[in-house]
């Protein structure tokens, strides 16, 4: 049951890097079908890299040759791990779910107060976690494996970043090319206006 | 012109130097206009350092020194493409502070004291230097204003950001208007004005005359909505612009757009100075009547007749607004 949990909380982890990189990145009003494809490319950025770390737990697994003892030296490191990424995890749902309440100041103090704080924080979480995870372990085969999911999930939101970049560059780099009004600035006479209120 | 409590912002000045409120900000310098036909204007990298270099602002310097220039001149395109970008994160910022609900919040009641006071033909909102115009696209997507003869309209002198604030609004069938001009001229002008973030870049004499600007016949109210100062707005702005923001430029004068902004008793003494047939005070400095500051608040102003309608159309938000003179 803890590599299941952790499985979930890596997935959740992804759909929210997934949002975080695309905010910002588009200036439309109604975003929701925007975001849920951000919520898309996460959790299928966390997919991948979960079936990464369970390709490269299981050749471990097969090339041990102490199956048995692996097994449970797993499952205590991803308990452990579970004790800081489980409060972690608990306090950005409760942030998000704040916003649900209806006063802007606590929706914006969530930004200042907890979301913010929380994203910065987290590659130390991840860090922390792993390692109270693999710090008991008695093999080496735990340690090297936590490492190696560590640097997956530090790496997850960087390139769901750069993902996000590249499409932005490239909107921007077509916003900027339409044709420019004489002595005026770009785009001015190119827009369709919209309709007349 | 003091802008706010000097002990901790001239330490500021001493500690980071980025955060010196005598500086401008990049953005201000780095595109100009003609006054009068409001085309571009060339700009030079050189003129840009040596503004920053004056106030050893390291990391003005950096962010300027990445910004592609042709024989000297700032590449446009690339200024524009910049503008743009830093624009789409300001909204996201704007999104997160609940820009749009909290401008409603006090435009609806100064929408509904000018209709008590007989004004029943169309009313025009005008946002003066609405950037990509968010404000307004907000105000148009999520209320009914524009089904009660509201106009909802967007001022700015960049014509780059006009543009993108036309086109967000077409591709969502918005209906609010943007126009590349001067708000106060006789063809923008309107009943309200209202800005976000805008009032800290009029410094000194500009502050007033900006203000004066908004005594025409047809204009009864204006609400300018920017940074609240105090000692940790800086402190704040910096981490949460260090998170939220990718670009040089935005990190820079984010923070010290917060640092610069005015503190209540400037902008109350510069409308009532400049714009005296208003009756101008703050609105929403404090949460829920406790001594902690709002991050934003708002300069209102209102035709003087009006001000006992506005304080009944607030209802039990009237606490909020402080003594209107």
């Amino acid at each position: 049951m803890k590599l299941p949990a952790l499985y979930l909380l890596a997935l959740l982890d992804g759909m929210l890097c997934g949002v975080r990189v695309s905010m910002g990145r588009c200036a439309l009003i109604h975003k929701r079908s925007y975001y849920a494809r951000a919520l898309v490319r996460g959790l299928l950025g966390a997919q991948l890299i979960s079936t990464i770390a369970l390709v490269a737990l299981l050749s471990v697994m097969l090339v041990s040759s102490q199956r048995p003892e692996l097994r449970g030296d797993l499952e205590e490191a991803a308990n452990r791990m579970l004790w800081v990424f489980v409060p972690y995890a608990l306090l950005v749902l409760a942030s998000l779910a704040a916003r649900i309440l209806p006063s802007t100041d606590i929706r914006s103090a969530t930004s200042v107060f907890a979301l913010g704080p929380l994203t910065a924080i987290r590659p130390a979480v991840m860090i922390l976690g792993v390692f109270y995870g693999i710090v008991a372990s008695r093999l080496a085969e735990t340690r090297m494996l936590g490492l190696f999911v560590l640097l997956l999930m530090l790496s997850l939101e960087f390139f769901l970043d750069r993902l996000a970049g590249r499409t932005q560059n490239r909107e921007l780099d077509q916003l900027v090319r339409l044709p420019r009004p004489s002595g005026g600035s770009r785009l001015r006479e190119t827009t369709k206006p919209p309709p007349a209120s | 012109m003091a802008t706010g409590v000097a002990l901790p912002r001239a330490t500021l000045a001493h500690m980071f130097r980025s955060w010196n409120t005598a500086q401008p900000e990049i953005t201000d310098l780095i595109i100009g206009y003609d006054p009068v036909t409001l085309q571009r204007l060339p700009v030079r990298k050189k003129d840009v350092t040596a503004i920053f270099e004056k106030f050893q602002n390291r990391q003005a310097l950096r962010a300027i020194d990445q910004l592609p220039a042709r024989n000297g001149i700032l590449d446009g395109s690339q200024i524009d493409r910049l503008f743009l970008k830093v624009h789409w994160e300001m909204q996201r910022l704007a999104e997160e502070f609940y820009h749009g609900p909290r401008v409603y919040e006090v435009l609806r009641a100064l929408i509904a004291t000018l209709r008590a006071g007989g004004h029943s033909g169309p009313l025009r909102i005008v946002d003066v230097g609405c950037g990509i115009g968010y404000t307004i696209r907000w105000l148009a997507a999520c209320t009914p204003l524009a089904s009660q003869r509201v106009e909802l309209t967007g001022v700015d002198l960049n014509g780059t950001l006009i543009a993108e604030a036309n086109r967000l609004a077409s591709a969502e069938q918005l209906p609010c208007r943007f126009v590349h001009g001067d708000a106060f001229s006789s063809d923008h002008s309107g009943q309200i004005y209202l800005s976000t973030g805008v009032i800290h870049h009029f410094r000194d004499e500009a502050l007033g005359d900006f203000l004066l600007r908004h005594d025409r016949p047809e204009a009864h109210a204006f609400l300018h909505f920017d940074f609240q100062p105090w000692f940790l707005a800086p402190f704040g702005s910096w981490f949460f612009h260090f998170l939220r923001m990718r670009t040089r430029v935005a990190r820079h004068d984010g923070v010290l757009s917060a640092a610069r902004a005015h503190s209540a008793s400037t902008l109350v003494r510069a409308a009532r100075n400049a714009a005296p047939n208003f009756a101008s005070g703050m609105y929403g400095q404090k949460i829920w009547n406790t001594p902690a500051p709002r991050v934003f608040h708002a300069l209102v102003g209102i035709r003087r007749p009006l001000v006992s309608a506005l304080r009944s159309q607030l209802g039990r938000r009237a606490s909020r607004l402080a003594d209107l003179q």
